[in-house]
């Protein structure tokens, strides 16, 4: 009994015997032939595996009718839908409680000593048109973009699909009929502004400073700070890029293919979302941010303490011109525009 | 329940666009608009294949995930539809489906695009069947009429074919088997066939 135990372990030894007599020799199979199939190159190509867009040729007359897959689509897609729609509502969402918490903590920024009611000429009524078509363009475009970006996950719940489908629709046709109005504004708003944007001494103080915007000291200005200088090369270099970017998208006749439009549209979208927060800022700044500062805009006067305030670099040159103009002037100006309203007008 | 499919087989399809031209007549599609193309890859070179393409009704189609009005619906059959008086003609579908299957009919100046028009599987939308809004927008509608769409029903060498993807797929599994698809016969050899279809 043992004994045969004995054999039976032997037994279970004798493969390791075999191994170390060498590793076991590949039974003899004929040569193996390398073949790979043609279709699998053909349609790894089709599905640009390689990065490679594969263009072929078709009777249908159209631009990518040769394109049998864009593999970029799905990707713009799911892009489109998850990113940038939850991340364009979370910069909104977070902007503005951003500004409710500035006014909730620093409060309307007012001027020493109060108003004096003494004016100065700030914009003339040519660069208040500039200034107002390009912010109503502005608007209504960023309302009918943010409609379109957001409408499903936001308004379809609200208003059901058909009542949004009309509000989508118009928002559509309007977007792609006053963007181009964008443009020609946004020109118009290069060539009037632009001498008094161009970033000079002083603008880097204002910068390290925080624009006054931390503690109580004011920071030296000239006409535009920096803030305001950077908000405009904003406006003009993003614009542009928008206007360039809506063109392609609203116009397909130029041949662009649906890549060159996957692109555009996400430079669009991400150049106007960055435009649109930064504009709420603006606009809070520009109304009830600072005290007296719409003013200028509504008027074309600022008071002159608001001047020395914010701009005292400029608000010195107006009193060593001695463009100020007293309270009556201003209530006669501002309640009869006459052909002297341009008197006032600061030139620098 | 079926699940509808087209399926080209590339080893067949001769580039004869009849299913094209079948597909504008059918459903008096507009001109500049093609809701099916046939596509040559290599074209005069070794290892030209064609292919007839259209909307391929996908499970989870792109265009129905990033359309910004949600007028996109998959009926009981796995057709993807739209609804064209939901439809703003934006453009995304086309940019996001792979297979450029929308189709935008040019509306005003400067080619700016009217309603999607795209492959309905020959089913119709969500109007009433058969109804004459149903035409006007969307074509015929033969999968209410109990047949299957017209471009692979008339598909002279059987390359494109449709329906249920249960049938179909059985159909090109023959075929493939047909051709012997050994390590030297890759491709077409009918003289390898041993079942037939």
């Amino acid at each position: 009994m043992r004994f045969k135990t004995l054999l039976l372990l032997l037994c279970l030894l004798l493969p390791q015997f075999a191994l170390a007599d060498g590793p076991p020799k590949k039974p003899n199979y004929p040569e193996g032939v390398s073949s790979i199939s043609p279709g699998s190159e053909l349609w790894g190509a089709v599905r640009q595996r390689d990065g490679v867009l594969l263009d072929g040729v078709s009777q249908v007359r159209g631009v990518d009718a040769g394109i049998l897959i864009n593999e970029q689509g799905y990707r713009w897609a799911r892009f489109r839908v998850s990113e940038l729609t939850l991340y364009s509502a979370w910069a909104l969402a977070g902007v503005l409680v951003l500004i409710f918490l500035i006014y909730v903590i620093r409060g309307k920024v007012g001027i020493e000593g109060g108003l004096s009611g003494n004016m100065v000429r700030r914009f003339s009524d040519y660069e208040r048109i500039v200034h107002w078509v390009l912010a109503i363009v502005f608007l209504f475009l960023a309302l009918s973009g943010l409609i379109l970006l957001l409408g499903r996950p936001l308004l379809i719940p609200l208003f059901g699909k058909e009542v949004f489908s009309l509000m989508a629709s118009a928002s559509k046709e309007g977007h792609n009929l006053v963007g181009p109005l964008f443009l020609v504004s946004l020109l118009m708003m290069i060539f009037s502004f632009v001498r008094r944007n161009i970033y000079e001494k002083g603008d880097l103080t204002w910068l390290l400073k925080g624009g006054g915007f931390i503690g109580k000291d004011h920071v030296s200005g000239g006409f535009f700070n920096m803030g305001e200088k950077t908000w405009y090369w904003m406006v003009i270099l993003i614009g542009l890029v928008i206007s360039v970017s809506g063109l392609i998208l609203v116009m397909p006749i130029f041949g662009q293919g649906r890549i060159i439009m996957e692109i555009a549209h996400v430079i669009h979208v991400i150049g106007a979302l960055a435009l649109i927060v930064v504009s709420i800022g603006h606009m809070y700044m520009g109304s009830i941010g600072t005290e007296g500062t719409l003013e200028g805009m509504k008027t074309g006067y600022v008071d002159i303490n608001w001047a020395d305030a914010h701009h005292d670099r400029w608000g010195r040159e107006c009193h060593e011109k001695d463009l100020i103009v007293s309270a009556e002037e201003y209530a006669r100006l501002v309640g009869k525009p006459s052909v002297d309203e341009a008197d006032g007008r600061e030139t620098t | 329940m079926a699940r509808m499919k087209f399926y080209c087989d590339a080893e067949r399809c001769i580039e004869c666009n009849a299913c094209v031209t079948a597909c504008k007549n059918e459903h008096e599609i507009p001109w500049g608009v093609n809701r099916r193309r046939v596509v040559t890859i290599k074209d005069g070179e070794e290892g030209e294949r064609s292919l007839s393409v259209a909307c391929m009704h996908c499970s989870d189609a792109p265009c129905a995930t990033v359309c910004p009005v949600d007028c996109f619906y998959t009926t009981g059959d796995g057709i993807v539809l739209h609804d064209k008086d939901i439809c703003i003609g934006c453009g995304y579908c086309f940019y996001a489906c792979p297979f450029g299957a929308p189709q935008f009919p040019e509306e005003a100046a400067f080619a700016s695009r009217g309603k999607m028009d795209k492959c309905t599987f020959c089913a119709g939308g969500p109007e009433e069947d058969h109804s004459s809004d149903e035409t006007r927008k969307y074509g015929r509608n033969r999968l209410a009429e109990g047949k299957l769409p017209l471009c692979a029903e008339m598909c002279s060498t059987k390359a494109l074919l449709s329906g249920d993807a249960d049938v179909i797929s059985d159909i090109y599994r023959k075929r493939v088997i047909n051709r012997g698809a050994s390590a030297f016969n890759w491709g077409v050899n009918f003289n390898n066939s041993k079942i037939s279809g």
